[in-house]
């Protein structure tokens, strides 16, 4: 808590999505978000911070090992002349590989104040299964 | 870039030569920094990027600050200096973690900016909402447009 208090906040552009040269029919700028990662012994929390999007804008997806985070920006923007334009609005979108066995069924999303939380509790560990060696 | 010859010291080719250089390396710093972002002006390198937005009645500030603890925001507006502080929210992570990836930043902010016009301070109104702060700064009633009647 001290440690965090005393500590300035870097000021970061937000990256651009990198989508290997394929570009979007829109045009719109699309975002990368800033995430954390975090293991415990339950599971995986991937925490990203996607501002301006709400609840019904998310789209979290898991599929073939690949995590899908999605996110569509609501935000109005007011006035009708920009004076200082430092920051860009569009859309989040990120995918991870994970390498552990993640419990579909129990995935939890939840978005608050801009930040997406996605909790991805790991499978039961698989039961070692005792093998007896017959000798004839 | 082409070869002048060298006339001496002094002679005005060096100098176009000197000032076509800068241009060309202000030509490739600005390549550089507008293919990251095209919108690198006015940039302060303070933490929040903010944008503001006007129309006859009103500036209009927006930042995204997603974590910001909306308890800890604290915004002021003393004559034409608009001042915006905050921290992260804290949590609470259980004991046993591994770090994959932070690259989310946690800490405190401060940021002033200078507004360019008179604004009612007594009448600014801020909503935080999905991690956006949107400010609505009224212009003081000198710093709006009037719309003169030209009699003929």
């Amino acid at each position: 808590m001290t440690e965090s208090s005393s500590q300035e906040i870097n000021v970061r552009e937000k990256q651009p999505l990198d989508t290997g040269g394929i570009e979007s029919t829109s045009g719109e700028p699309r975002f990368s978000p800033m995430v954390d990662i975090f293991e415990t012994e339950e599971g995986l929390t991937v925490v990203a911070d996607m501002p301006g999007v709400p609840a019904d804008g998310l789209s979290v997806d898991l599929k073939d090992n690949v995590l899908t985070i999605l996110g569509k920006v609501t935000a109005e923007v007011k006035g009708n002349k920009f004076l200082v334009q430092e920051y860009e609005m569009g859309d989040y979108y990120r995918q991870f590989s994970l390498s552990e066995l993640i419990d579909q069924e129990k995935i939890t999303a939840s978005i608050k104040d801009g930040v997406l939380s996605v909790k991805l509790p790991k499978q039961a560990p698989a039961q070692p299964r005792k093998i007896t060696v017959t000798t004839e | 870039m082409s070869i002048l010859r060298w006339r001496g010291p002094g002679f005005p080719g060096s100098i176009l030569e000197l000032e076509r250089m800068r241009k060309y390396m202000e030509n490739v710093y600005g390549t550089l920094a507008s293919g990251v972002n095209h919108i690198r002006r006015n940039y302060t390198g303070v933490f929040p990027l903010v944008n503001l937005t006007e129309d006859d009645e009103n500036l209009y500030l927006s930042a995204e600050l997603p974590g910001i603890d909306p308890q800890s925001l604290d915004l002021s507006v003393k004559n034409d200096t608009l001042t915006l502080k905050g921290s992260t929210k804290v949590e609470a992570e259980p004991k046993e973690v591994n770090y994959h990836r932070r690259e989310r930043d946690i800490g405190t902010f401060r940021r002033s900016l200078t507004l360019p016009a008179k604004i009612q301070t007594d009448a600014v109104e801020a909503k935080f909402k999905n991690g956006i702060l949107n400010v609505t700064l009224p212009k003081a009633a000198e710093a709006r447009a009037h719309q003169i009647n030209i009699t003929t």
